[in-house]
C-alpha cells in the first residue's frame, strides 16, 4: 500500500494598495470574470 | 542585544508599537510579546488553521503537526520576521484610509416597499427629491473636497443609492453628464425604471449598474420585493437583466432572508445563465425592526449560503465561466490579501464615516446609508458644514470608533479581522449598543471556515475574478 503524500503547511499572503471603499449594497468591479 | 518589537492593539483599539515590553522579547509563543496563536478547527479532514489575530496572519497546518508547529520552529521564526510589517498593514487598513466614495441618495422616495428596507416607510412614501441644481451643487462641493484630499490619479466614487434613485432620473443623469471624468459613477436601482433610454445612457457613460433581485422565480422573489400595491416586480427586473447582458459593469444584489434562503442555489443557476458578471448575496441587515421578521437563523443561513457557493463552483467547473459572489470573495480576500478587500463592512472599524459616507437628499451626511433613518447619526450637512469637520463629528466618531477590541466576544475571536463584527447600525438598533455584535455572528464564522477549506483544497482562484492578484506583492510564502 502506498503512503499518502505528506501534507505540508499552507501559508501565504499578498499585498496591494488598499482601495476598499464599498459597502455591502454595491460593488464597483473593474475586472471582468470570464 | 536585539530588542523585541511588536504591535499590539491598545485599549482604544489603536495599534501601537511595543518595544521590548516583556523581558522575554517575544521568545515564547503565547506569553509575553510572543505570537498569540489561536488554533481553529476549519472542518477540514487534514488541516487546522493557526491564526495570529492582531496581524491577521494565518497558516494551515496538518492536524498531526499542530502542536509542534504552533509552539516553535521555522513557522514561528518566519512569522516573527514579518509580524511588524503585517501589523502595520492591518493598522493602515483599519485607521489610515481616507474617504473616497459617497453613497448619494438623490431622493427619499421609492416605488417599492420591500420588507427589509432600512429606510423608514414615511420617507419612502412621501420623502423629498434633491433638486437638479442642488445635486449639481453637491457634486461640485464633493469634487473640490476630493481634489484636496485624494491623490491626483484617484477618482472618487459616487454611488447613487436609495430609496430608488431613478425616481429622480433627470437630476441624476445631469450630474453624471456634467461631472463625467471627475468621478466613477455607479447606481444601485430596483430596475423597475430601467427603460432602454436609461440603459443606453448608463452604458454610454460607463456607469456601473447594480440591480436588485432576490430569487430565480417570481413566486419567491416577489415575497420580499413589491410595490406599494403589493405587486411583485420580478418580471421587470428580469427584463432589465436581459437588456444589460454583455455590459461588463453590472451586477445583481440579492438580499438573503428567511424568504429566499432555500432557493439560493437556484438563484446561482439563474444568475449564471443570465451571464451576470458579479453578484452580491448579502445577508439582510436587521437595523429596522420590520426586517427582523424575515431574519434567518445563522446556522440555516450558513448552510444554504455555503451550498450556493458550492453550486457556483460546480458551475464553473462544468462551464469554465465564473459567477463571482462578491461579498464572499471579499472575505476570502480579507484572508489571502487583506488590503485587497473592496467592501468595507467586514472590517473593524467598518468603512462607514472613514472610507465613505452617505448623503441624504437634503444634504444631511451620515456615516453610511444604513444610518439614514437614524437621526442621531447625522453628522452635519454638506451644504452648510465643512466635510472634514463632519467626519470628525460625534455621530461619525461613534461609528469610526467602534473597534473590535471593544466588543465582546469579538475582542478574543481569532477571526476578528476577517469578519469585523458588522454592522454597527444593527448592533446599535437591534442589540442595544455599538459595542455589541451585529445580527449574524455565526454566519460569518462559518464563511471564514469555508474560506479556509477552499485554501486548503487550492480552490481560491475559482472564487475570485481572473487576475485578482495581478500587481500584488507576495509578502509571505511557505
Amino acid at each position: 500500500m502506498k503512503n499518502a503524500a505528506k501534507k505540508t503547511v499552507i501559508a501565504y499572503r499578498k499585498k496591494c494598495q488598499a482601495k476598499g471603499t464599498g459597502l455591502s449594497h454595491y460593488i464597483l468591479m473593474d475586472r471582468k470574470a470570464k | 542585544m536585539a530588542r523585541a518589537r511588536s504591535r499590539k492593539a491598545d485599549p482604544a483599539g489603536k495599534s501601537v508599537r511595543v518595544d521590548g515590553a516583556a523581558p522575554s522579547r517575544g521568545r515564547y509563543v503565547g506569553t509575553g510579546n510572543g505570537p498569540a496563536w489561536q488554533p481553529i478547527d476549519i472542518g477540514h479532514p487534514s488541516y487546522v488553521a493557526l491564526i495570529e489575530p492582531d496581524t491577521a496572519f494565518w497558516a494551515l497546518v496538518p492536524r498531526e503537526d499542530l502542536a509542534e508547529l504552533a509552539l516553535g520552529g521555522r513557522l514561528v521564526k518566519a512569522y516573527r520576521q514579518k509580524a511588524a510589517q503585517f501589523a502595520r498593514e492591518i493598522h493602515e487598513l483599519r485607521f489610515g484610509l481616507k474617504p473616497s466614495a459617497v453613497y448619494f441618495n438623490p431622493t427619499e422616495r421609492c416605488n417599492l416597499n420591500c420588507s427589509y428596507c432600512y429606510i423608514p416607510e414615511k420617507m419612502r412614501r412621501r420623502g423629498e427629491h434633491m433638486s437638479r441644481d442642488k445635486l449639481l451643487e453637491a457634486l461640485a462641493i464633493l469634487k473640490r473636497y476630493f481634489q484636496a484630499t485624494l491623490p491626483k490619479k484617484t477618482l472618487p466614487q459616487i454611488i447613487f443609492h436609495g430609496a430608488e434613485p431613478l425616481l429622480n432620473r433627470d437630476a441624476v443623469f445631469a450630474g453624471v453628464e456634467q461631472y463625467a471624468g471627475d468621478f466613477h459613477f455607479g447606481i444601485q436601482t430596483n430596475a423597475t425604471l430601467l427603460d432602454d433610454a436609461a440603459i443606453a445612457f448608463l452604458r454610454g457613460h460607463q456607469v456601473s449598474v447594480g440591480i436588485s433581485l432576490d430569487a430565480s422565480t417570481a413566486a419567491v422573489a416577489d415575497r420580499t420585493r413589491r410595490n406599494w400595491e403589493g405587486q411583485g416586480v420580478y418580471r421587470q427586473v428580469v427584463d432589465a437583466m436581459e437588456r444589460l447582458k454583455g455590459y461588463p459593469g453590472w451586477s445583481v444584489i440579492s438580499t438573503v432572508s428567511s424568504e429566499n434562503l432555500r432557493q439560493l442555489s437556484q438563484l446561482v443557476d439563474f444568475l449564471h445563465e443570465h451571464e451576470v458578471p458579479t453578484c452580491l448575496m448579502n445577508i439582510l441587515r436587521c437595523t429596522l425592526p420590520r426586517s427582523r421578521s424575515v431574519k434567518p437563523d445563522d446556522a440555516r443561513a450558513a448552510k444554504y449560503f455555503l451550498g450556493a457557493l458550492d453550486h457556483a463552483y460546480a458551475l464553473y467547473r462544468k462551464t469554465g465561466r465564473k459567477l463571482i459572489v462578491g461579498n464572499f470573495a471579499n472575505i476570502l480576500l480579507a484572508i489571502v490579501a487583506p488590503a485587497a478587500r473592496r467592501l468595507m463592512c467586514d472590517i473593524s472599524p467598518c468603512g462607514g464615516g472613514r472610507c465613505f459616507f452617505a448623503l441624504a437628499p437634503g444634504g444631511e451626511m451620515f456615516p453610511c446609508s444604513e444610518f439614514i433613518g437614524l437621526d442621531s447619526f447625522r453628522g452635519g450637512n454638506l451644504f452648510s458644514d465643512d466635510i472634514s469637520a463632519v467626519l470628525q463629528s460625534e455621530p461619525f466618531q461613534r461609528v469610526t470608533g467602534r473597534t473590535i477590541e471593544r466588543i465582546e466576544p469579538c475582542r478574543h475571536c481569532a477571526i476578528r479581522h476577517f469578519c469585523g463584527a458588522p454592522c454597527p447600525a444593527e448592533a446599535h438598533e437591534m442589540n442595544g449598543a455599538m459595542q455589541k455584535t451585529g445580527a449574524f455572528c455565526e454566519f460569518y464564522e462559518e464563511q471564514v471556515r469555508y474560506a479556509f477549506r477552499l485554501i486548503a483544497d487550492d480552490k481560491v482562484d475559482a472564487y475570485l475574478w481572473d487576475g485578482w492578484d495581478q500587481g500584488m506583492q507576495q509578502t509571505f510564502a511557505w
